[in-house]
């Protein structure tokens, strides 16, 4: 099974290389994309549902968009199969939880990913490590094109992209970064960056995106608006916020460090003991403590740590990754055990 | 599935914080929704607190203005293409087909400027789609130059021109 391949690596983007990658996890560009002469999904038969993931499927794997595209039918993956992509971000839950034929297509460095027949009926996404908005961007814009060459999408030259929710018109995207703000959240200050940022129409999410709490201190910031700006418009409303709020983290994480060295040294320090030594542990305690190692890390307080070993670990340690490294089925407390000893080998 | 409706709007009374508090008032006869943050709310004497969202918006909306009720009455028939109602647009938030966005046109107008502040499409638009606009616009032309041709009785003119719009024709024979 292909999905198996997967397992064995670890996508681009927690490599923690590109710039401010002390801070911004990720940078991502989404396009929602329709083919034109169609239902929308939530108005598709599953024979029409069947006809467009062929034609979509079709077209992707022959428009040569990544070296090694990989197409993976989420139909017939199995449940696990299904989490396991939802938590390396290639597919979202609502995609995993669907009904009838739909699919994503990946790059082999699970940079780019194509989600065919989620709410739309594509879903393309460039995801970078660090801040790299317009890496991104420029990638996307390829990307779309190669797309396009081979699909009639739906356009209107007064609403552009047309989608089924009419929150995503227009360019029908979202352009977001991942942030890790653990000195902002120990501090309690984070409520003000929310405020902020709420007010000029942006919106914070969790690591998991739409709807989730934000575990290990990870903070997403996304555009709303996506009809009557242009996408080169809506990246630079978020550059205007995003180095505000990573000088915000640097100043907080100095000012900890000075008040109280040993403080944060022992804190950062017994997390990490934590995980090298546990025997049993939850998913949620696991993000809390990565969060105060990857600090730890990137404060150069832990030296003989790599950043990647770290940043692979918030997706490693998930539920699916850790069943489907055991092959089997694992119910709550023996995958508590399993990711224990997980947690153990890797950061030996 | 609700996820992707939650919309921000920036508060009536302060225009700085994001509204919380949402309510028809009636004015004069008129329905008129304000929006507002919990402090100019409670300036105001409103209490009352409800989770926003895009069915609220929409009933709102699809309640016809005493002045424009017969404009707003007309394009409520359902979509000839997908057969969604505006009603089951109101109950679900989403659109059925790409043609609803020109059926419903009327109606969603208000809701995109709620939402994005804007109704026009800027950035990025298909090459292809482009492209076909254009090539429709010349079909368009070369049908109009043959009809008279051949009311003129310019045969071998009509012949070309038949052969033009062949050829144009063509490239999209394959879809749709
Ligand atoms: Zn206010
Ligand atoms: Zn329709």
């Amino acid at each position: 099974m292909e999905i198996a391949e997967l397992q064995r690596q670890a996508g681009e983007w927690l490599s923690g290389q590109g710039p401010e990658s002390d801070i911004v996890m990720s940078s991502r560009v989404r396009l929602a994309r329709n083919l034109g002469g169609r239902p929308f999904l939530t108005r598709a038969t599953d024979e029409v549902k069947t006809e467009i993931e062929r034609t979509s499927r079709e077209a992707l794997l022959s428009a040569a968009l990544a070296e090694g595209l990989l197409y993976i039918n989420v139909m017939d993956a199995t449940p696990i199969e299904r989490l396991f992509l939802v938590e390396r971000h290639l597919i979202s839950k609502e995609h995993a939880n669907a009904s009838g034929q739909r699919g994503v297509a990946l790059g082999k460095k699970e940079r780019i990913s194509i989600m065919v027949n989620e709410e739309d009926h594509l879903r393309l996404q460039v995801l970078c490590s660090g801040y790299q908005l317009r890496e991104a961007w420029v990638e996307m814009a390829t990307l779309d094109d190669k797309v396009e060459s081979r699909l009639d999408y739906a356009f209107s030259s007064q609403f552009g992209y047309l989608t089924a929710c009419p929150t995503n018109v227009g360019t029908g995207m979202r352009v977001s970064v991942m942030l890790h703000l653990p000195a902002l959240v120990m501090t309690r200050q984070i409520d003000k960056v929310f405020h902020a940022v709420s007010k000029i129409n942006l919106a914070v999410r969790g690591l998991y995106g739409e709807g989730t709490n934000s575990s290990g201190d990870f903070f997403q910031i996304s555009n709303q608006v996506t009809l009557g700006r242009a996408e080169e418009d809506l990246i630079r409303q978020i550059e205007d916020v995003v180095p505000q709020i990573i000088k915000y983290e640097r100043n907080v994480r100095e000012s900890l460090f000075k008040d109280n060295p040993k403080g944060l040294e022992d804190r950062v320090w017994r997390a990490y003991g934590m995980l090298r030594f546990a025997r049993t542990i939850t998913s949620n305690e696991t993000m809390e403590l990565l969060s105060q190692v990857r600090l730890g890390v990137n404060m150069k307080i832990i030296e003989d740590l790599d950043i990647n070993t770290v940043n692979e670990l918030f997706i490693l340690a998930q539920p699916a990754h850790l069943q489907m490294c055991k092959g089997k089925k694992l119910d709550s407390p023996e995958r508590d055990v399993a990711r224990a000893t997980f947690i153990r080998n890797w950061l030996e | 599935m609700a996820s992707c409706l939650e919309i921000r709007v920036i508060c009536e009374g302060c225009n700085q914080n994001v509204a919380t508090v949402h309510l028809t008032e009636i004015v004069k006869q008129t329905k008129k929704e304000v929006h507002l943050c919990e402090a100019c709310a409670e300036e105001r004497g409103v209490t009352k607190k409800a989770p926003f969202s895009i069915s609220d918006l929409l009933g709102g909306l699809a309640e016809p203005q005493p002045a424009e009720k017969e404009e707003a009455a007309a394009p409520t028939q359902d979509c000839p293409r997908c057969g969604l109602s505006y009603a089951d647009f109101r109950a679900h938030g989403r659109l059925g087909c790409p043609e609803d966005y020109r059926v419903f046109g009327k109606l969603l107008l208000p809701l995109l400027e709620k939402i994005h502040g804007n109704t026009q499409h800027l950035g990025r638009v298909p090459k292809r789609a482009g492209e076909r606009v254009l090539r429709e616009k010349e079909l368009m032309q070369l049908r109009e130059e043959l009809r008279r041709a051949i009311d003129r009785e310019e045969y071998e003119h009509a012949a070309e021109l038949r052969d033009r719009i062949y050829r144009l024709k063509e490239p999209s024979g394959g879809n749709s």
